[in-house]
C-alpha cells in the first residue's frame, strides 16, 4: 500500500499555507493580550463596632490610607470598604467595617515567559512549535517535514494545557501548601518569579503574605490558543494535501481511544499507587503526594504471606472449571437451539431467561440447602457447579446467536462426507463460531471469578476461599487496609487479562476465515 | 431454513439434558425455595414457618421506603441499561475499527470487567472522596483545580456517581457481545453498500444495526437482569444512606433481610422484582425481536 | 423431579448417618467467629498466637473435641449466620453483637447450660445483666469497647477555645470557634451518621440529655421531648457547618482518619483510637480525651459497645451427646477466656475485657486501661435484650438520615414511635 505522495495540488496548498499565516498572526496576538489575571490582597483590616464617619472609622481610615500609600507603586490598588450591620438580640445596632486595599494585575504571554516562572517556560516552547511547524509547513516539502509540521501542529494544541495545569500547580500548590505549612520545600526562586510578574518587583520581602491573599483566573485569550493550534493543523495537514476529513476523522478515534484507556485504567492507577503506599500515606488527606513517597514494595510480599496467592488459585480453579462445566453443557443446547426444529423451544429459551431473574443474595437460602444436600458445601466444585449454572442462560443465548449467523451448509456438506451430527458440530461449526465461543469463555471465566455472595456463605475454611472473599479480611471492624486490598485487587486482575490476551485473536477470525456465506 | 435433519424426535432434548439438568438442580430449586419462603412466615433470625398467605407481600408493599425504592430502582436501571449500550456499542464499533495498538486498547476495555465489582465499589469510593479521595489529589496535582471539590455534595450526586460506576463496569460486557456481533457479519455487505454510494450513517443504519441486533438484544435482555439485581456498588458506596434514599430494591431487601430482621418482607420483595423483570425483559424481548425470523 | 428428590434424601441419609458416626469418638464444634481487626484470622487460625494458632493449641489440650471455626467479616456474618438457621444448619458457637432474635425463636441455650460454674462468676455482673430475658442469661459477653470524647490540643488552642466543651452550649462556641478561625478547613466535631453506625451517635445524644432508647418501665419511647431536643441538637451542629460534610456516609473510619491529619478537631472514638492512630503512622497529633460533653443539667451519659459469645441448640441429639457437647462448648469458653488466652486477644483487637480476671493482666500492661475500665463502670448499652433493638437501630439511623437531609426530628420519631409499638 506504499502510495508515492503528489506533489500538493496548488490550490490546498494555498489554502494550508492560509491558514497557517492565519494561525501564526492569531498566536502573536494572542501572546501580546492578557491571559492571566490576579487579584491581591494587600492589606485588610475589620474593624469592630465601628460606624461610617464615627471617630474609630476616621481613624481606622486613616490608618488603612498611610497603607494604602505604602502599597502606591502596585498595579490598579484599590481601597475597598464593607460596612455589616447586625441587629443584636437587645434590639441595639451593631456595625463591622471592613477595609481592604486590593491590587488588580493583568499579565501578557510575554511577560510570563520574561518572569522566569517555569510555566513561562512552556508558552516559550508553544511558540518555537508554532514556528517550526510553520517553517516545516512551509519550506519543506518531503514527507518528513510534513510529519514534523504535523507533530509540532499537535504540540501546540497540547501546550496550551499543559501551561493552565503547570502554572496553576505553581500558585495552588507549590506556593500554596508551602505557605499553609502543608508542606517544606525551598519555593525563594519562584516567589522572586512571581514578585517580578505580579508586582514588578516592589513585594520584596512581602510577597509571600501577598501570594497568601492572591486569586487568579485565566482570560479568553489563553483559550484563544486552542483555536489558533487547530487552524495551524489543518493548515499544514492541507498543505501537505492530506484528506483533511478523513485525516482529522482518524485522529478523533485516536484522541477517542486514548481518552477512554486513560478513564478505564484510571481505577487501575489508583489501585496501583495506593497498592504500593506505606499504610500511613493512604489517607494523604493534603493530597501533598501524587506518588507514593516511598515505594513500599513489600506489600505485595505481606499479601502473599497472609494468603492471597492461595486464594487466586482456589478462584483460578473455580472459574476454570465453571467455564469448562458451562460450555460443555451450553454449546449442545445452543446448538439444538439454533439447528434443530422440535416443541418446547420457545419455552426453553424463556426459562433460560428467567432463570436469570433473581440474585444470588436472594437464592443464599436455597443454594446453601442444596450444597449440603449434595454434601458439595465448603468445596470448590460446588461453586464451578453454580456458577456454571448461573452462566448458562448467557453461554446459550450468545452461542445460539452465532450459531444461527452461520449457514449450515457447511455441516450439512460434511455429513453427507459421512461426518456424523457430532463431527460436523465439532469439526466446521466451532472453528467458525469462535468469536462467540471466545466471548463466553471470557464472559463466563469473568463472572466467576468475581462470584462474591455465594462463596462467603458456601466455603467456611479459610484456604478454599476465591479472593473476592478472601480479600475481606483486609476491610475488618478496626481498619480498612487500603493498601493490601488494592494491591491484592491488582493482582486479582492480572489473571483475567492474561488469559483475554491469549485468545484475543480468536475475537477477530472467525467467519472472516472463509466459508460459505448464507 | 437453516436447519439441520435430526433422526430421532427425542434427539433435540438430549443435546439440551446437560444444561437443562444444570439449571434445574442449582437454579430452578433454590428458586422454588425463595418462592416457597415468601409465603412462609419467617421469624427474625431466619426460621420458617408456616403457610402466610400474602402478609410477606403486603409488608413488602407497605414497607415506607418501597415507593422511593422503585423509583430509584427504575432510573438505576435505565440510566446504567441505556447509557452503558449507547457507549459500549460506540466503544465496539471504535474497538472493530483497524488502527494501531487495537490489541492493546481491546485488552484495556476488558478490564472493568476483570475486576469484581465489589473491588470496583470500593476504587471508587475511595476516589470519590472528599477529604482524601484520589480524584482531588490528581486534579489538584495535575493543576486542574485550585481547591479540593466535595464530589458527593447531595444524595442525588452520591446515586449519580453510583449510577455512573454501574455504566463504567458495564461497558465491556456491551462492548464484547456487540463484537462478538460485529464479527460476524460478512464484509461483502460493507462492500456492496460502499458501490451502493452509503455514507457512514447509512452503512450503519441499513447493514450494522440490523445485523448486530440479535446480540445487542441478548446483551440487552441479561443486562436489564444484571443491572435490575446488581447489589455492591450502592452497597459499598452509599449503603443507601441517607434514608434509603440511594437504596434500589435489591440493596434495600438485603437490608431489610440481614439488618431490619424483616425477613419476610424481604423475601417477599425479591419475589415482585422477578416479577417486574419478567414483564420488562419479556415486553423488551417481544418488541425488539418482532420481525426477527422464527427462532 | 422424584428421582431427583429420592437421590437428594439418599444423599441426606449418607450425610447423617456420618455425623452421628463421627460424634462417637470425637465432638466437632462449628464456630463463627467475627472479624475484629486485622490479625483477627492469623490468631485464630494462623501463627498469630505466639507461632501457633487458637484452634492448634485448643485442640491439642482438649483431644477429642475438633474446632470447625471461621473467621467471618462483619459485613457478611449476618447473611452467613441467617441462611444457616432457614436451613437448620446454625453454628454450636456464634460470636456476633445482638442475640434476642436468636433467643426470641428459641434457637439459644442457657448460658447455665454449658458454662462453667467458676467462670460464669468471673464475668462483670453488670455485663452479664445486659444479656437477661426473662431471667435467664442467654449470652455471654466475649469484649467491650467505651467511647470518649477526643480533641485535637493543638487546634483548640490556636483557635482560642481555652475549655474543653463540657456542655452542649459550650461545643457549639468552641465549633464556631473553630470554624471563625479555620474557615471550613478543619471541622469542629465529627459527626458518623451512617447505616453502619448512626445508632452510636443517636444513643450519645440521648444519653446525654437524659433520653434513651426505653423509659423506666422498660418500654420504647424513642419519641420522648427529651430525645427531640437532643438530635435537633446534633443536626444543628451539622446546620451550622459546625461538622463534617457528609454524616451520613462518612464512617468512623473517615472520621479517625480526619482526626489523625489534622483536620477534625473533636471526634467520639472508642478507646482504641490511640492504636489505630498509632498503627496509620499519625504521628504529628497531639491529642487528649475527655467526658463526653453534656446537655446543661443532664447526668453525663458514657456510651459502651459490646459484642456476645452463644452456644446454639442441637435438637438432633440425645440428652447423653448434649451433655457431652455442653460440655465441649464449656471447654471451648473456659480456654478462651483464660487470661494467658483471653489477655493477649483483647489486647491485640484493642478492646476492654468482660472478666474480671483479665483485668489485672491488662493493667499491668497498658496503663490506660485502668482510666478506661473506670467509664466502662458508668457505661450504658444498647438494649440489645430489647426484641425490637433491630427496628429501633435501623429507625434511629432512619430519622437521623432523613433530618440530614432536611426532615423534621419530631415528625419523625413520632413515625417511628408509632410504628416501633404497632
Amino acid at each position: 500500500m506504499k502510495k508515492q505522495i503528489p506533489e500538493a495540488a496548488p490550490k490546498n496548498r494555498k489554502t494550508g499555507l492560509i491558514l497557517v499565516l492565519t494561525a501564526l498572526a492569531l498566536t502573536i496576538m494572542l501572546f501580546s493580550m492578557p491571559i492571566f489575571r490576579t487579584d491581591t490582597v494587600l492589606f485588610s483590616k475589620k474593624s469592630a463596632n465601628t460606624f461610617v464617619g464615627d471617630e474609630k472609622y476616621q481613624s481606622v481610615r486613616a490608618e488603612v490610607e498611610q497603607a494604602a500609600a505604602q502599597y502606591a507603586g502596585f498595579n490598579k490598588t484599590e481601597v475597598r470598604e464593607d460596612v455589616t450591620l447586625r441587629t443584636k438580640s437587645d434590639g441595639s445596632q451593631s456595625s463591622m467595617v471592613t477595609f481592604s486595599v486590593t491590587s488588580q494585575g493583568w499579565n501578557n504571554a510575554w511577560q510570563i515567559i520574561t518572569s522566569g516562572l517555569p510555566s513561562g517556560s512552556i508558552l516559550a516552547i508553544l511558540l518555537v512549535c508554532v514556528l517550526i511547524s510553520f517553517l516545516a509547513g512551509f519550506l519543506g516539502r518531503s514527507r518528513i517535514s510534513g510529519g514534523v509540521a504535523v507533530a509540532f501542529a499537535l504540540c501546540t494544541l497540547l501546550l496550551v494545557p499543559a501551561f493552565a495545569m503547570l502554572n496553576t500547580r505553581i500558585f495552588s500548590r507549590s506556593i500554596g501548601t508551602v505557605l499553609s505549612g502543608a508542606r517544606e520545600a525551598d519555593i525563594s526562586a519562584l516567589l522572586a518569579s512571581a514578585d517580578r510578574l505580579l508586582y514588578g518587583e516592589k513585594a520584596g520581602e512581602d510577597v509571600a503574605k501577598l501570594l497568601g491573599g492572591m486569586t487568579y483566573n485565566y482570560t479568553f485569550a489563553l483559550w484563544g490558543l486552542l483555536p489558533a493550534g487547530m487552524l495551524l493543523l489543518c493548515g499544514v495537514l492541507l498543505m501537505q494535501n492530506a484528506r483533511l476529513g478523513s485525516t482529522l476523522a482518524r485522529g478523533a478515534l485516536y484522541c477517542f481511544v486514548i481518552a477512554l484507556c486513560i478513564v478505564i485504567l484510571y481505577p487501575y492507577y489508583v489501585m496501583f499507587i495506593t497498592g504500593l503506599r506505606s499504610i500511613a500515606e493512604t489517607n494523604d488527606m493534603y493530597f501533598l503526594h501524587m506518588l507514593p513517597v516511598k515505594w513500599v514494595w513489600s506489600n505485595f510480599y505481606d499479601i502473599v504471606q497472609r494468603g492471597v496467592l492461595r486464594y487466586l488459585g482456589n478462584s483460578l480453579l473455580l472459574s476454570s472449571g465453571a467455564t469448562l462445566i458451562g460450555l460443555v453443557c451450553g454449546i449442545p443446547a445452543a446448538y439444538a437451539m439454533a439447528r434443530m426444529r422440535f416443541r418446547g423451544k420457545k419455552a426453553f429459551l424463556g426459562f433460560v431467561i428467567m432463570s436469570q431473574m433473581f440474585s444470588p443474595v436472594v437464592l443464599l437460602v436455597g443454594i446453601a440447602r442444596l450444597m449440603s444436600a449434595l454434601k458439595l458445601n465448603d468445596t470448590v466444585a460446588g461453586l464451578m457447579l453454580i456458577n456454571a449454572a448461573f452462566n448458562q442462560a448467557f453461554a446459550i443465548w450468545l452461542l445460539r446467536g452465532t450459531f444461527v449467523s452461520i449457514s449450515s451448509e457447511m455441516e450439512q456438506a460434511a455429513c453427507i462426507d459421512g461426518c456424523n451430527v457430532f463431527g460436523a458440530l465439532t469439526r466446521v461449526l466451532l472453528p467458525m463460531a469462535a468469536p462467540g465461543i471466545v466471548t463466553t469463555l471470557i464472559f463466563v471465566f469473568i463472572n466467576a471469578w468475581n462470584e462474591y455472595t455465594i462463596s462467603t456463605v458456601l466455603i467456611s475454611t479459610s484456604s478454599r476461599r476465591p479472593i473476592t472473599v478472601g480479600i475481606t479480611q483486609f476491610s475488618s471492624f478496626n481498619m480498612i487496609e487500603w493498601q493490601y486490598l488494592f494491591a491484592s485487587a491488582l493482582l486479582a486482575t492480572i489473571p483475567v487479562v492474561i488469559l483475554f490476551l491469549c485468545i484475543e485473536k480468536h475475537l477477530v477470525t472467525g467467519l472472516t476465515s472463509g466459508g460459505v456465506k448464507g | 431454513m437453516n436447519t439441520i435433519l435430526i433422526r430421532h424426535k427425542w434427539e433435540p432434548y438430549l443435546w439440551l439434558l446437560p444444561s437443562l439438568l444444570l439449571m434445574t438442580v442449582f437454579v430452578v430449586f433454590p428458586i422454588l425455595i425463595v418462592f416457597r419462603m415468601s409465603f412462609s412466615e419467617i421469624s427474625r433470625s431466619g426460621v420458617m414457618g408456616g403457610f402466610a398467605g400474602f402478609k410477606n407481600f403486603i409488608d413488602a408493599v407497605n414497607d415506607k421506603a418501597f415507593g422511593t425504592v422503585m423509583k430509584n430502582t427504575a432510573v438505576w436501571v435505565v440510566s446504567v441499561v441505556g447509557l452503558s449500550t449507547l457507549f459500549g456499542f460506540i466503544v465496539a464499533m471504535v474497538l472493530n475499527a483497524d488502527f494501531h495498538g487495537r490489541k492493546i486498547a481491546r485488552s484495556i476495555v476488558v478490564f472493568p470487567w476483570a475486576t469484581s465489582l465489589v473491588i470496583q465499589a470500593s476504587v471508587w469510593n475511595y476516589i470519590i472522596k472528599y477529604e482524601y479521595g484520589n480524584l482531588n489529589n490528581v486534579l489538584l496535582n495535575l493543576g486542574i483545580l485550585k481547591n479540593a471539590v466535595n464530589w458527593r455534595t447531595t444524595y442525588q450526586i452520591e446515586f449519580a456517581w453510583e449510577c455512573g460506576v454501574g455504566i463504567f463496569v458495564t461497558i465491556p460486557f456491551v462492548t464484547f457481545c456487540v463484537l462478538a456481533g460485529l464479527q460476524s457479519i460478512d464484509a461483502a455487505y460493507y462492500e456492496a453498500a460502499t458501490v451502493d454510494g452509503a455514507g457512514f450513517w447509512k452503512k450503519l443504519r441499513h447493514v450494522t444495526l440490523p445485523l448486530v441486533r440479535p446480540s445487542l438484544t441478548v446483551s440487552t435482555v441479561l443486562n436489564i437482569i444484571y443491572v435490575f439485581n446488581s447489589f455492591p456498588i450502592v452497597y459499598t458506596i452509599t449503603k443507601g444512606a441517607p434514608a434509603n434514599k440511594t437504596d434500589t430494591l435489591i440493596t434495600l431487601l438485603y437490608m431489610r433481610a440481614f439488618y431490619d430482621q424483616k425477613k419476610g418482607a424481604a423475601t417477599a420483595m425479591s419475589v415482585i422484582g422477578f416479577v417486574i423483570l419478567c414483564i420488562a425483559a419479556g415486553l423488551y424481548m417481544v418488541i425488539s425481536m418482532r420481525g426477527e425470523e422464527e427462532l | 423431579m422424584k428421582k431427583l428428590v429420592a437421590l437428594l434424601a439418599a444423599l441426606l441419609l449418607v450425610v447423617s448417618c456420618a455425623g452421628v458416626a463421627m460424634a462417637e469418638d470425637e465432638i466437632t464444634l462449628d464456630v463463627i467467629i467475627c472479624q475484629y481487626g486485622n490479625n483477627t484470622e492469623n490468631w485464630f487460625l494462623g501463627t498469630g498466637m505466639n507461632g501457633t494458632s487458637f484452634v492448634n493449641k485448643f485442640e491439642t489440650e482438649n483431644p477429642g473435641i475438633k474446632l470447625n471455626l471461621e473467621v467471618v467479616s462483619w459485613d457478611d456474618v449476618r447473611s452467613e449466620v441467617s441462611t444457616r438457621i432457614t436451613n437448620n444448619k446454625q453454628p454450636d458457637i456464634l460470636n456476633i453483637d445482638w442475640f434476642s432474635g436468636y433467643q426470641g425463636d428459641g434457637l439459644l441455650m442457657p448460658v447455665k447450660d454449658y458454662c462453667p460454674e467458676e467462670l460464669f462468676n468471673d464475668f462483670f455482673p453488670s455485663f452479664i445483666a445486659e444479656s437477661v430475658v426473662d431471667d435467664t442469661v442467654w449470652a455471654v459477653p466475649d469484649l467491650a469497647s467505651a467511647r470518649a470524647l477526643y480533641y485535637n490540643v493543638d487546634i483548640l488552642a490556636e483557635a482560642g477555645v481555652e475549655k474543653v466543651p463540657e456542655t452542649w452550649a459550650e461545643l457549639e462556641d468552641a465549633c464556631q470557634a473553630i470554624k471563625d478561625f479555620y474557615n471550613g478547613e478543619v471541622y469542629g466535631w465529627g459527626l458518623d451518621m451512617t447505616t453502619d453506625e448512626g445508632q452510636a451517635a443517636f444513643s450519645y445524644y440521648v444519653w446525654n440529655n437524659d433520653g434513651g432508647f426505653l423509659d423506666d418501665e422498660g418500654n420504647i419511647a424513642i419519641n420522648s421531648e427529651k430525645n427531640v431536643e437532643a438530635i435537633e441538637f446534633a443536626i444543628g451542629l451539622y446546620k451550622n457547618g459546625y461538622t463534617n460534610p457528609n454524616p451520613a456516609t462518612q464512617t468512623r473510619y473517615d472520621l479517625q482518619d480526619m482526626f489523625g491529619a489534622g483536620k477534625l478537631a473533636m471526634v467520639i472514638a472508642p478507646n482504641n483510637l490511640p492504636s489505630y492512630l498509632a498503627e496509620k503512622g499519625y504521628t504529628d497529633v497531639h491529642y487528649n480525651t475527655a467526658a463526653l460533653p453534656t446537655n446543661e443539667g443532664a447526668k453525663p451519659g458514657a456510651t459502651g459497645v459490646m459484642d456476645r459469645i452463644m452456644a446454639f441448640k442441637d435438637t438432633t441429639l440425645s440428652e447423653e451427646e448434649n451433655a457431652k457437647r455442653n460440655e465441649a462448648i464449656g471447654k471451648f469458653l473456659t480456654f478462651f477466656y483464660t487470661p494467658e488466652n483471653y489477655v493477649g486477644w483483647v489486647s491485640m483487637e484493642g478492646f476492654l475485657p468482660a472478666v474480671n480476671s483479665a483485668v489485672e493482666a491488662l493493667v499491668a500492661s497498658d496503663e490506660s486501661f485502668a482510666g478506661w475500665l473506670k467509664v466502662l463502670d458508668s457505661c450504658q448499652f444498647y438494649p440489645t435484650a430489647n426484641e425490637k433493638w433491630d427496628a429501633m437501630r435501623v429507625g434511629v439511623i432512619n430519622v437521623e438520615q432523613n433530618a440530614l437531609i432536611g426532615g423534621d426530628v419530631k415528625t419523625l420519631l413520632d413515625e417511628l414511635q408509632a410504628e416501633l409499638t404497632k
